[in-house]
């Protein structure tokens, strides 16, 4: 109560400010009448006509009255805001000075708190980049849409977004005259030579209409026109983004007319991008090229020997598709267009992929329709799991707080007696969580900072970020949660320590009134226990499931596989042939090297590139698993098998010096092609129907081509110097070696090589690096599953100390008088301990049900195991169980020193 | 004596400061103040007064509080703010200068034309 205000400080608790202004008034003015009527009378008037005179000179007192209550209610508005924000600020400072008062507490739900908040902020920030924001630099992104489309995949039907070009031309003409098309290829990274100072880019493919359709005009120079972008007539041009030509050029107005080269090939600069944009994809694009580029020598889909084009070539399908469509287009009716357009009979592989529909979706990949990514899905997962972890958080400031509520009870129940409302008592106890949460907040703030680029870098590394982690939207949502958490953490125990029944319990005994309050504590720990339980079972499943996919066979033995590609830089014919004898010879060479087992020769490193051609098998090819076996090939040395560790089912290997004209293939194609039957001794014809024959000669197991989960794909083997046509020449070294060897082998390998082939350029990978993004989701999975759950189990610990010590520091009463009557220490320890347990086996038991009811958000990201592992469960619940048993052995120890006497004598 | 004038709303304000300038007084007494000081000269209507008051109270230049007349009645008692000393001085030398301006302008004597 301050004493500036005038206002009476008996009157603010009066119920009815309305009709109290309106009397103020009639009062104000009645007292004026009397007064001048007074006056009028001793002047001599009579009574009857003073007070008429009196109201006469007062005007027309029903608007005089209209008019000082709209002033007056303006008046009393004003003052309620200021006296409601001046006890607010109250609220807080008071709270600030009594948090002062219990450092320890405080700074502990601070910690708790922005522990929660930050893993929300940090998750924010990463799931707003991948689903909320739009490509930036895009004029109107709402209006341009990417085509998907829904095809059979090994786990059912999904939307896709890849598409080959004849499917993409269809496409195009049949969406003329009603919308906008462009065709382009995902970013991928590119070494960029010639005048450029930064030689590592992220190089995109795009059609001319790519930048129309879009509405990105160039910041400089010009886009390339359509007739720039012919098909097998295409201009050397390329268009660079703004953060390409600043770091490669030094943002220098000469870069136009500039050359670079990518793949061998020169393009001249002729435009840069306006500064923001960089593609639509996640991935930042520095380099655009002419689409009609896409394929030359330098690709992995160059194929010298086929004759048809390699844009008929169905093979090549991961080109994205935008759409604009014209104002007012109906979207589903061209969604049913483009659905025909993709159903033409030479665009289908099977008669059954009629029933694949085509849509135009978002243009922000995460919004796609039907199923996404598996890092999207985990993210959105992780997202839940953050939710949870702040829960867990919150429950345990709530602890904390019902506790202090209760050491604090006298000085509530004072303010209670001396007539603070029920309402103002909440706000004043809401006000101190409130407090803390929101300096947890700013923590939490900073927490996704750098928590967001630390969860990028885990969840998505390869990616070249095109927007920053920061927006206004994060420090939104971080603000909003931090307010959140701080409400509903302060008002439980707000609630509670203001009921009126308080007073009764204090009246009663300290010790009854904990009874009902524990309760509470209990069920917040059985809650935390519960949600511990889920997120550890969590891990547990990334964790087995991480394990199964390692374990599995993909025909590689890839801890041991060293690949070392060499190429000259310029294609040059004559030093082919010698580059070829003498990679022979360092083969030789390598098999004495330290470490090394065997050492094979290869055209193509596995599961990195492959190559194809058309084959004509003796067979009846007609069967639908053979017009789907798209068979791959590489051309190996007759050591190959045995040094990548993949093994021969029928038949024989290749000999040292391999008969011409024979082949290996693998399971997958035999089974394709001669499902039931034998396939050695068959028939196969390379490039043309009337090419000589190839002779089956082997078979091998089916080791992957891609993916380290992938369907079985038909794969066959040529035998090194024996491929009937030219360009196929092994380049790359494959060794097979002890790992710990690898560091060595690899400087060995770049000495011997540069030493016998100068002016050759060398690639050295291992396999276990290559493939590691692969296993990425499941890994990212397990460490953050895992790393939340810790977390949370940490949190939920702390819980239930703080809960089973307060129950004991509530008991020690009880406690002296069952010693004093002959209880051992051994019985208190025990019954401590049996009461902490009891609520978190409740909780385990809880977990387990919401674990097995939320498992099948997570099944699809799960391998070789189900998300009610019952191994999983168990060993969950005994971790879960001993945490707590540790937990409360503190409290039970103290309750054991209860000195009989003294506890007695307390009250 | 001649016919009381009309009072413009502004210059009923610096009339009530004025007469609140002398101390904290109830409406009736702000009444008589303007009443007896300007002899009659003026026709103010007493309800135009509360509204004055009302509206210096919303814009602070004056503050309210209910006491006990000299005659033993509950009356509403107003007082200067800080603000409303503050408004009086600048609305009284405003208004000097402007019966100063029109004065001088009613003594002026045209200028000889320029031959």
């Amino acid at each position: 109560m301050t004493a500036r205000s005038s206002v009476p400080a008996w009157r603010r608790y009066l119920h009815f400010w309305r009709h109290d202004v309106q009397a103020d008034i009639d009062a104000e003015l009645r007292f004026h009448i009397e007064a001048r009527v007074e006056e009028l009378i001793v002047q001599g008037g009579s009574p009857d006509v003073a007070r008429a005179q009196a109201i006469e000179e007062l005007g027309d007192v029903g608007e005089v009255r209209r008019d000082l209550r709209a002033i007056d209610d303006r008046i009393v508005r004003r003052r309620d805001r200021v006296v409601w924000l001046r006890s607010l600020a109250a609220d807080f400072s008071y709270s600030a000075r009594s948090l002062a008062r219990t450092p320890v507490v405080a700074a502990t739900i601070v910690i708790t708190l922005a522990l929660g908040l930050g893993v929300n902020a940090a998750m924010f920030s990463l799931l707003d980049v991948l689903y909320l924001r739009p490509p930036a630099g895009v004029p109107d992104p709402g209006s341009v849409n990417r085509v998907w489309y829904s095809r059979p995949f090994e786990s059912g039907a999904q939307y896709w977004p890849g598409f080959d070009y004849p499917s993409y031309r269809a496409m195009r003409q049949a969406l003329e005259g009603h919308a906008a098309t462009a065709i382009y290829s995902v970013p991928q990274q590119q070494t960029i030579g010639g005048e450029a100072h930064d030689a590592s880019a992220q190089v995109s493919w795009v059609s001319s209409e790519f930048f129309s359709v879009l509405g990105v005009r160039a910041a400089r120079g010009r886009m390339y026109a359509k007739d720039e972008d012919r098909l097998g007539a295409p201009a050397d041009v390329a268009v660079i983004s703004d953060a390409y030509w600043h770091r490669a050029f030094g943002g220098d107005a000469r870069a136009i007319g500039r050359t670079i080269t990518v793949r061998k090939d020169r393009y001249t600069i002729i435009g840069i991008a306006p500064a923001g944009f960089a593609g639509v994809e996640l991935d930042a694009t520095d380099v655009w090229l002419p689409f009609s580029t896409f394929v030359r020598s330098g690709s992995m889909y160059f194929d010298p020997q086929n004759a048809t084009p390699w844009w008929e070539n169905r093979n090549i399908n991961a080109f994205q598709v935008l759409v604009r469509p014209r104002t007012g287009a109906n979207t589903a009716a061209l969604d049913a267009r483009i659905t025909a357009a993709l159903h033409r009979p030479e665009l289908l592989y099977r008669p059954s992929d009629t029933a694949n529909v085509a849509r135009l979706g978002s243009i922000i990949r995460a919004r796609g329709p039907g199923k996404t990514d598996q890092e999207f899905r985990i993210a959105t997962r992780l997202g839940g799991v953050a939710a949870i972890v702040l829960f867990i958080a919150i429950a345990n400031v709530v602890n904390l707080l019902l506790a202090r509520a209760v050491r604090r009870r006298r000085e509530i129940a004072v303010r209670l007696a001396l007539g603070i409302s029920r309402a103002r008592l909440v706000r004043l106890l809401v006000s101190e969580s409130v407090l803390l949460s929101l300096i947890a907040g700013v923590a939490a703030v900073l927490a996704a900072w750098w928590g967001g680029a630390l969860l990028r870098a885990l969840l998505l590394p390869d990616i070249h970020w095109a927007a920053t982690p920061m927006h206004w939207r994060v420090l939104l949502f971080s603000i909003a949660i931090a307010l959140g958490a701080g409400v509903v953490a302060g008002l439980l125990p707000a609630l509670q320590s203001s009921s009126p029944d308080l007073s009764d319990a204090l009246k009663a005994g300290a010790r009854e009134g904990a009874v009902r309050r524990s309760r509470l504590r209990g069920s917040l720990v059985v809650a935390q226990a519960a949600l511990s339980m889920v997120l550890l079972v969590g891990a547990t499943l990334f964790l087995r499931s991480l394990a199964n996919v390692r374990a599995r066979d993909i025909g590689y033995d890839s801890s041991r596989l060293l690949f070392a590609e060499v190429t000259y830089d310029q294609p040059d014919s004559t030093r082919d042939a010698y580059l070829t004898r003498e990679l022979r010879e360092l083969a030789q060479r390598l098999q004495a090297a330290a470490g090394v087992s065997s050492v094979a020769l290869t055209n193509s490193r596995p599961m990195y590139s492959f190559s194809f051609t058309a084959i004509y098998p003796d067979a009846d090819t007609a069967t639908v698993s053979a017009r789907h076996a798209f068979p791959t090939f590489a051309v190996v040395s007759p050591g190959y098998f045995k040094t990548v560790g993949m093994r021969l089912l029928r038949g024989r290997g290749f000999a040292a010096h391999p008969e011409p004209s024979t082949l290996i293939i693998n399971q997958a194609m035999a089974h394709a092609y001669w499902p039931g039957e034998d396939a050695l001794g068959r028939c196969i014809r390379l490039g043309k129907p009337d090419a000589p024959c190839f002779t089956v000669i082997g078979v091998v197991q089916t080791a992957a081509r891609s993916q380290i989960i992938e369907d079985p794909r038909a794969q066959f083997y040529l035998p090194m110097g024996r491929v009937p046509f030219t360009g196929y020449e092994p380049r790359t070294l494959v060794v097979r070696a002890d790992p710990g060897a690898h560091a060595t082998l690899s400087r060995e390998i770049r000495r011997m090589v540069s030493d016998v082939l100068p002016g050759t350029t060398i690639d050295i990978v291992r396999m276990s690096d290559a493939l590691e993004p692969q296993y990425r989701p499941w890994k990212l999975g397990a460490v953050l599953f895992t790393l939340f759950g810790l977390l949370a189990l940490f949190v939920a610990a702390v819980g239930i100390y703080s809960s089973v010590s307060y129950a004991v520091s509530q008991r020690v009463h009880e406690i002296g008088v069952r010693m004093a009557l002959g209880a051992t220490r051994r019985d208190v320890v025990r019954q401590v301990i049996g009461s902490g347990l009891r609520t978190v086996v409740i909780g385990v038991g809880a977990g387990v049900a919401l674990a097995i009811a939320a498992g099948h958000l997570v099944a699809a990201l799960l391998y070789g195991v189900r998300p009610s592992d019952v191994e999983s469960m168990v060993a969950v619940s005994v971790v879960l169980l001993a945490v707590a048993v540790a937990a409360a052995l503190i409290p039970a120890w103290r309750a054991s020193r209860v000195d009989p006497v003294t506890a007695l004598r307390v009250e | 004596m001649s016919t009381p004038l009309d009072l413009l709303q502004g210059t009923l304000d610096v009339l009530v400061l004025r007469a609140l300038s002398h101390g904290r007084m109830h409406g009736y007494a702000v009444a008589q103040f303007i009443r007896t000081s300007s002899d009659g000269s003026f026709r103010v209507l007493d309800g135009a007064l509360y509204t004055s008051l009302h509206r210096m109270e919303e814009r602070g230049w004056v503050e309210s509080d209910w006491g006990i007349s000299d005659k033993g009645k509950r009356a509403k008692f107003y007082r200067l703010t800080a603000a409303g000393r503050r408004a009086l001085r600048a609305e009284t030398a405003s208004w000097n200068d402007y019966v100063a301006a029109v004065g001088r302008v009613l003594r002026a004597v045209p200028a000889p034309e320029p031959a």
